[in-house]
């Protein structure tokens, strides 16, 4: 099976648990004090879709929204966005907009969208209502659920979504002179010229 | 996105986010220091950054605008006894000049289907920016739409490739292939598709810059391109420089004699010998004719290999012979590299693993002033542009941020001259339309510089489909526009080219001086010594001097440390879940990323030595190379595949 690398870049207010979301999807795991988001450059996790397997690479802000600061470079080239809020406080819903905004002004043209009503468990101190929400995903074409990263509710559903909406991959390019990475050791058959 | 306020406690406060500052924050942060990072700006990278369109043409209008009058607040509520206050300069328009914007396409694009979606963003003021710098432009423009109605007529009938004057590649692009020139209503409309950078500067494949990110990791959020081509312009052509061995082979410029001679002379310099040491001191240029390498290959060798000037001594050259050579062939077939979405990218990606590990980020704001100690001339804490007091304990800061007289600069203030300018066409039309190439410019008229160009292709992320970006920079003789305008109008087609030859229309250009921050040293300024000034963007192709001036900043911050370790692998992240402690599943990350770092530098040996048998293998295969040739060309296609290859 063909694997696709996919970028997935984390959005919305400091706190409303985007490492979290990250972090039961990807190990699985729940930690009350996770300190803000230390070492890690992106997770990674594979999910099979399809005759396909998706490998996500989720950056997350690494802390640079809190004082708006998050450079165009974090959006480069990614597959899909998770734009987080908290459903018990209205401020982190109202923010959603500027970050819709600022994804459409710095992130690719294709990207998918999805936004997430993080901390479903704590139902009884809501603040912002489903419908309202959902209303404004289905009007920006977005995907919509509403997660726990702590119960562990719809966070592997929130990525299949994502996986179902990644577009096919499309042809090849013809172009010869491709971009690659930097690694370590230099690709095998970069042999000597001169 | 809420007004928080910053902690008041950091180890290290960076101001600015050039590569200097943004590498110096990414080391000291990654081996545990509390980083506080801040820029004036609204953007990351200051003279580094690269912009779209639309935010070229704000920033434009920034630097045209008069600077604002300090507001000198008065600060000495927060003075502690024994302290002393230093302000900072509050704007730093002063390292850009001589900016002036020159439009050659029309204005609106007149069967524009789409007029509507352009309206939002031509606010950014591209219309003012473009009138203020041409009065004449009406007149021009009609001449300009003429001409350009010419043009197409002209190339239609003599190419009927169409592959030159509308590049238009990506099969995914919508728009319709045009033959009309693109207007500037449609070069803003497209203006994301642009990532314009300030600074043009090339990534040697074996230089500082590319070593660090490899070795700290920070390679992998971002994405590289080969140049593909090195290109130079001589008796009015533009014309390939076969520099790899492949391309020696194939080239068709060179008589079989002038390969050989060419191959010999290039494996003959690797090594430094008496014969070349009897010229040290000597110019370069004078060594090469005492080489009886003829005309053509000692264009080749000078200017474009050795990217030296007439005047280069021979040392000089022959060690930059020597850089261009190690540096071919590990990544491609040219030494150089070009990162995807332009330069502005690295300054963000070190400031991304800065962040990372914990480095707290801050755009628009500033550091009004330092609070020093009086006894140990030491800065003990900053007054922010909110006006809160925030400790540290060393100070790093772009020179820009600095008043003039507290600055130590040894010569006179040495500028480079920059043109930008968006064309229609390569300059050297080829079988690819997605060619990136570097292209070394001998003086055109006597007391011009060389000119180093950059032309980048719409496949490197930093420019629309159907054009090109085009750097031009050098040494500043007078300003930008009188040392580079006559090669532009030589070059290209533009309303002040006299002749209609078939050559690249420009759409739009910009020219302006930017200061060569080389002159500036670290320490040594009348200035706390626990602060460390970082230089701007210097005029050479490569990163060194940068690079260089960071390690020095950390060593002197940190001499204990080790600078830019690897940042460990994604795959390697264990959130240990039992002792539900991040901390200590860190710690023992750390660890196990230590012993990796002492694998690496066998690797790189061994590397090294693979580099001199090949260099050998090369000798031998001299004396083969009319059968070669044909095998040679298999490898070249062979090895573009191999560059797709990850990690």
């Amino acid at each position: 099976m063909a694997i696709r690398e996919l970028k997935v870049c984390l959005l919305g207010d400091t706190g409303v648990g985007k490492s979290s979301i990250v972090c039961r999807f990807v190990q699985d795991h729940f930690d009350h004090n996770i300190s803000p988001t230390i070492g890690a450059s992106f997770l990674t996790k594979t999910v099979p879709c399809g005759n396909e397997l998706h490998k996500f690479l989720i950056w997350d802000t690494a802390g640079q929204e809190r004082f708006h600061s998050l450079a165009p470079m974090y959006y480069r080239g990614s597959a899909a966005a998770v734009i987080v809020y908290d459903i018990t406080k209205l401020d982190s819903f109202q923010t959603l907009k500027k970050w819709v905004k600022e994804l459409k002004e710095h992130g690719p043209e294709d990207i998918v969208v999805a936004i997430a009503g993080n901390k479903n468990d704590l139902g009884d101190i809501r603040e912002v209502p489903m419908k309202e929400a959902k209303e404004f995903a289905e009007s920006i074409a977005a995907i919509f659920i509403e997660t726990s990263a702590r119960n562990a509710v719809n966070v592997e559903e929130l990525f299949q979504k994502i996986s179902k909406q990644i577009p096919p991959l499309e042809n090849p390019e013809v172009d010869s002179n491709k971009s690659f990475k930097l690694t370590q050791q230099p690709p095998p058959s970069a042999r000597r010229c001169c | 996105m809420a007004a928080e306020d910053l902690p008041s406690e950091f180890d290290v406060i960076i101001l600015g986010t050039g590569l200097c500052e943004s590498v110096v924050a990414a080391a000291c942060s990654r081996v545990g220091q509390r980083v506080l990072h801040l820029d004036r700006q609204s953007y990351y990278a200051s003279n580094w950054a690269s912009f779209t369109f639309n935010g070229l043409l704000t920033w434009i209008q920034e630097q045209q605008a008069e600077s604002q009058p300090d507001e000198v607040q008065d600060w000495s509520g927060q003075v502690e006894e024994g302290e002393d206050l230093i302000y900072l300069s509050q704007s730093d328009s002063s390292s850009i000049s001589n900016l002036q914007v020159f439009c050659y396409t029309s204005e609106e694009d007149e069967e524009d289907d789409t007029p509507n979606t352009t309206e939002e963003e031509k606010g950014g003021g591209a219309s003012e920016a473009t009138e203020a710098a041409d009065s004449n432009k009406e007149d021009e423009e009609e001449t300009e739409k003429q001409e350009a109605e010419e043009q197409v007529a002209q190339d239609e009938g003599a190419e009927p490739e169409a592959d030159q004057p509308c590049p238009s590649a990506d099969p995914n692009q919508s728009e319709p292939v045009k033959k009309k020139k693109i207007s500037l209503a449609q070069l803003v409309k497209e203006g994301r598709r642009f990532n314009i950078d300030l600074v043009s500067k090339l990534m040697y494949s074996r230089g500082s810059l590319v070593d660090l990110l490899i070795k700290s990791n920070v390679s992998r959020y971002a994405e590289f391109k080969n140049v593909s081509r090195i290109l130079t312009y001589r008796q009015g052509k533009v014309e390939q420089v076969p520099c790899s061995r492949a391309d020696v082979f194939a080239s068709r410029q060179l008589s079989v004699i002038e390969k050989r001679k060419l191959m010999r002379f290039l494996t003959s310099c690797v090594e430094e010998t008496e014969d070349q040491q009897a010229y040290n001191g000597r110019p370069y240029l004078e060594f090469l004719s005492d080489q009886q390498l003829g005309e053509n290959l000692q264009h080749f060798l000078l200017y474009s290999i050795a990217m030296a000037t007439e005047d280069t001594p021979t040392e000089v050259g022959l060690a930059s012979t020597r850089h261009f050579l190690r540096c071919l062939g590990r990544y491609g077939n040219t030494p150089f590299l070009f990162p995807v979405y332009g330069l502005g990218e690295i300054p963000q990606c070190f400031c991304r693993m800065c962040a990372v590990f914990g480095g707290i980020y801050c755009l628009r704001h500033s550091v009004r002033c330092l609070l020093v100690d009086k006894d140990t001339n030491r800065c003990k804490a900053v007054i922010d542009s909110r006006g809160q007091r925030i400790s540290c304990n060393h100070f790093v800061v772009e020179e820009g941020y600095v008043d003039a007289e507290r600055k130590q600069t040894a010569t006179p203030t040495r500028c480079v001259s920059r043109a930008v300018l968006i064309t229609d066409g390569s300059v050297l039309p080829s079988d690819s339309d997605q060619q990136v190439s570097m292209v070394t410019i001998p003086p055109v008229e006597a007391e011009l510089p060389s000119v180093r160009m950059v032309e980048l292709c719409s496949s490197t992320m930093t420019c629309m489909p159907g054009t090109y970006l085009v750097h031009l920079t050098c040494q500043s003789v007078g300003s930008a526009y009188e040392d580079l305008s006559p090669l532009v109008t030589r070059m290209f087609h533009t309303t002040e080219s006299s002749d209609q030859e078939e050559r690249p229309s420009v759409l739009w250009c910009l020219y302006f001086n930017m200061v060569d921050g080389s002159g500036l040293e670290v320490e040594g300024h009348d200035l706390p010594s626990n602060m460390y000034l970082c230089s701007g963007p210097d005029g050479a192709l490569g990163h060194d001097h940068t690079i260089k001036q960071a390690e020095l900043i950390f060593q002197k911050i940190l001499p204990e440390e080790d600078f830019c370790p690897p940042a460990p692998n994604p795959e390697d992240i264990i959130y240990d879940g039992e002792n539900g402690n991040g901390n200590s599943a860190e710690g023992e990350e750390l660890k196990d990323d230590e012993l990796k770092d002492d694998e690496e530098p066998k690797e790189q040996e061994e590397e090294l030595t693979e580099q001199e048998k090949e260099i050998k293998e090369q000798e031998e295969e001299i004396k083969e190379q009319e059968e070669e040739k044909e095998e040679e060309q298999g490898l070249e296609s062979e090895k573009g595949q191999g560059l797709e290859t990850e990690e």
